[in-house]
């Protein structure tokens, strides 16, 4: 049953990037690469309480809810990509090789609880939290924004290392266009507060040195909206007779399950990894349907549940209270189709799906950081400095796994404005210096062009008189792609701007 | 001549003398081209028939490439747009140069463009991509660290800039790009193609575009200016997007003489070329002929 176990994760971690290599334009293969956040109940329960809507899209998660109440926590023993990722983490910080007298202690699994219920009554109140909490979204934000640009970097360097020796180059390039097609990008991703995510991730990995699965026995809100579930599980830990009360099973438990007399385990706390089965010298433990005694303690007082409900409480009005003039702010240019602040806000799980695929593409969306206030930390936008939004691209529509931005048909994207785009008169070319230039209206995508320009005589800065083409925004037009912002030559401050002024967002049914 | 690569040569900076000495051995300034066109227009059929025709009336591929050559295709794979909308050059004429080039004995053909959209979309919406692959092309993407600084010393405002290797690498280069107009430039034809091959920020040489338009294009001399003119996009160019922009015209464009092959595109938006100021420019330096009544020219309807 372990090697079973080992299989499925090892799977179910592949499975996961499979899909994350194949969100990447042209995203043809049909293959819905938000797979796994369909998977996670905190992100279906969450979303649809804080944004007050029922989410087909996430109507999956509820069922893997539902399960969880024969079938126990084996979400979090057999397919939680992260629970893989610190199953490997831990192994690799030297949890195998240490050796427990007594059994660790139970004090902090309570915290995973207070953590859920601030979740909750934040979404009650649609405050969206989960983003910061949920293992699927922890692990492809991760990936995203930090794994996969080093990996990307990494080969980069090698790659051009080899191309500036210019040894045995037909090799190397076709080596190269290969790789390009199959798991590397075609650009080169960089990201905005990629170190705050991995200073985040690596507060979930190194506590690995104190116990294993840290992350999964005490913090992890989605574990304990299973745990509550799975409470009155039928699959439960049944142990014979034959035991000799050695306790290898519960200093080898992952989650610290197993109560004191060795034949309990907490039914809340397992996730039937069953390294108790295969630890168990006279074969006294096996998983079986039926009754069972089992604890089905939660650690978790009245006095506790209303001060975490207090907890939410005030997370909702500090951080509605913190962001509120910053949504309004120019830098906050949100993907074509986003619906409207607030309910974007309530349905984004900041998962970085559409922030992955952009980047294989046009590459404007950036995970804010404060841009959008404390509340919007994270959520995507487009910053045309490092990007802009590719004219026949809807791909981030595609990848959405809430909602929060809405499939548009292209000839309706291509319409929707997601900001406009201004002169800077004191930094562009022609109009600081009387120069012809232009780049802007090249690549301008917008069929009639949205930005125009004008011929008029002017004095340049030598002195000598020229006509110079005066470029300037036709508003109306202006689809805030940011293309101009993005290929303007001039280095630093642009000579044109994109900001979220005049935009159209879609009103969320 | 043989044992002068374009790399070595581009690599010492050889003078104008040198590189139109070397240009004319490799088109075969002798007694069996001496009377071939400089210039061949073929109208109306498919693009493919188009400038096969084309090709053949200049002399055959076989003038420009020699059994056992790398040949560098370049066509204008700019931008995010498909072939109806004639922002790039025409998928099915890239496809049947690419044969041509294999049948003339070609060890390889590449097909590059440092595009303005994201490439790989670029790449596939412009249908390029698998046209030249069926046609038996390595079709790449650029890889940035494989510019290389070139020094351009008949530049009169730049001086070098970085180029692509493979334009260093190859023995042959065909430049192949779509007839549009252009916001700065006017139009984008052959000597603007040649951006497609330059790194670092492009952007940059919009300032005094003509002349950095023709200085760059002292540094590298196509065997062979192929211009796709069998749809043009007449206004909104370079990017285009709405049909009513583009006029089928039918037409495709071969030369050996790149200043003669802009000089006759031109014509077809009903400009003339001596107010163009980048031809202009390029004809007083002696890189070929403006005046298209002193030019060899080879016209054929294929409709007849």
């Amino acid at each position: 049953m372990k090697l079973l176990r080992r299989i499925s994760q090892l799977l179910f971690l592949l499975f996961f990037i499979l899909l994350f290599l194949q969100t990447r334009y042209p995203l043809e293969t049909g293959i819905p690469v938000d797979l796994f956040f369909h998977t996670s109940p905190l992100i279906s329960l969450t979303t649809m309480i804080a944004s007050r809507s029922v989410l087909v899209t996430a109507l999956p998660g509820l069922i893997f809810l539902l399960l969880a109440i024969p079938l126990g926590r084996f979400f979090c023993g057999w397919i939680c990509p992260l629970g893989t990722t610190i199953d490997i983490n831990d192994r690799l910080l030297g949890q195998k090789k240490r050796r427990r007298k007594e059994r660790d202690s139970v004090v902090f699994r309570s915290v995973k609880f207070f953590i859920l219920v601030v979740i909750v009554v934040a979404a009650l109140l649609s405050l969206q939290l989960t983003w910061f909490f949920d293992p699927i979204v922890i692990l492809t934000r991760v990936v995203t924004l930090v794994i996969y640009p080093a990996f990307v970097f990494l080969v980069n360097s090698v790659f051009d290392f080899a191309f500036t020796t210019g040894a045995m180059e037909e090799q190397v390039y076709s080596a190269y266009n290969f790789l390009q097609k199959t798991v590397m990008p075609v650009g080169r991703p960089e990201f905005l507060s990629s170190i705050p995510v991995v200073l985040f991730f690596a507060a979930i990995l190194l506590p690995g040195l104190i116990s294993k699965r840290f992350w999964c026995r005490n913090l992890c809100p989605l574990g304990a909206l299973l745990g509550l579930f799975s409470r009155y599980r039928l699959i439960k830990r049944y142990v014979s007779s034959s035991c000799t009360k050695c306790g290898k099973c519960q200093s080898g438990c992952k989650m610290n399950a197993i109560e004191d007399d060795y034949t309990i385990n907490n039914t809340v706390e397992c996730i039937e990894c069953a390294d108790c089965v295969s630890v168990c010298k006279p074969h006294a433990v096996s998983y079986k349907f039926g009754k069972n005694r089992g604890s089905n303690d939660i650690d978790f007082s009245r006095r506790r549940l209303l001060q975490a409900g207090f907890t939410g409480l005030a997370s909702v009005a500090l951080l509605k209270t913190a962001s509120g003039e910053d949504t309004k702010s120019a830098a906050v240019i949100r993907p074509p189709g986003a619906v409207d602040e607030k309910n974007f806000l309530d349905r984004c799980v900041r998962c970085q799906e559409c922030v992955r695929v952009c980047s294989t593409t046009g590459g404007c969306l950036q995970p804010a950081v404060f841009e959008a206030g404390w509340e919007g930390i994270w959520s995507p936008i487009s910053v045309p400095a490092m990007g802009y939004c590719e004219f026949n691209c809807i791909l981030c529509s595609k990848v959405c796994p809430t909602g929060a931005i809405v499939e548009l048909a292209l000839e309706e994207k291509q319409k929707f404005k997601m900001g406009t785009a201004h002169f800077d008169k004191t930094r562009c070319i022609p109009w600081y210096s009387q120069e012809d230039c232009l780049v802007c209206e090249e690549h301008c995508p917008v069929p009639d062009k949205a930005i125009k320009f004008d011929l008029h005589d002017a004095r340049g800065l030598d002195g000598t008189m020229r006509t110079v083409k005066f470029p300037w925004v036709n508003e109306e037009l202006c689809i805030g792609c940011g293309i101009c912002e993005n290929k303007c030559p001039l280095v630093g401050k642009k000579g044109i701007f994109v900001t979220s002024s005049n935009n159209t967002r879609i009103t969320a049914k | 001549m043989k044992n002068i690569t374009r790399r070595d040569f581009i690599k010492t900076g050889a003078s104008a003398g040198l590189l139109l000495s070397t240009a004319g051995a490799g088109v075969g300034l002798n007694a069996a081209t001496v009377n071939m066109p400089e210039l061949v227009i073929t109208k109306n059929s498919s693009p493919a028939d188009l400038v096969r025709k084309a090709v053949e009336e200049l002399g055959g591929m076989t003038r420009f490439v020699k059994k056992g050559q790398t040949v560098l295709l370049k066509p204008n794979i700019g931008w995010d747009r498909n072939p109806e909308q004639a922002a790039n050059t025409n998928p099915d004429a890239v496809a049947e140069v690419v044969k041509m080039c294999l049948a003339a004995g070609a060890k390889r053909v590449r097909v590059i463009d440092r595009t303005c959209n994201q490439a790989e979309r670029c790449y596939k919406n412009s249908g390029i991509e698998e046209a030249a692959k069926n046609a038996g092309a390595e079709v790449r993407h650029i890889v940035e660290s494989r510019f290389q600084e070139v020094p351009i010393p008949e530049g009169k405002l730049l001086k070098s800039w970085p180029l692509y290797r493979d334009v260093l690498d190859f023995d042959v280069f065909i430049n192949m790009p779509i007839a549009k107009v252009h916001g700065i430039s006017q139009y984008t034809l052959g000597f603007k193609n040649m951006m497609g091959i330059m790194g670092g920020n492009r952007g940059n040489i919009h300032k005094e575009i003509n002349t950095n338009l023709v200085d760059i294009n002292t540094v590298v001399k196509p065997a062979l200016t192929i211009i796709d003119a069998w749809r043009i996009l007449v206004r909104n160019g370079p990017t285009g997007g709405n049909l009513a922009d583009v006029e089928e015209k039918k037409i495709m464009i071969a030369a050996t003489d790149r200043v003669a092959a802009d000089a006759y595109a031109v014509t077809l938006f009903g400009a003339k070329p001596a107010d163009i100021p980048y031809l202009y420019d390029a004809s007083q330096r002696g890189m070929g002929k403006l005046d298209l009544t002193t030019v060899k020219i080879k016209e054929i309807d294929l409709a007849g």
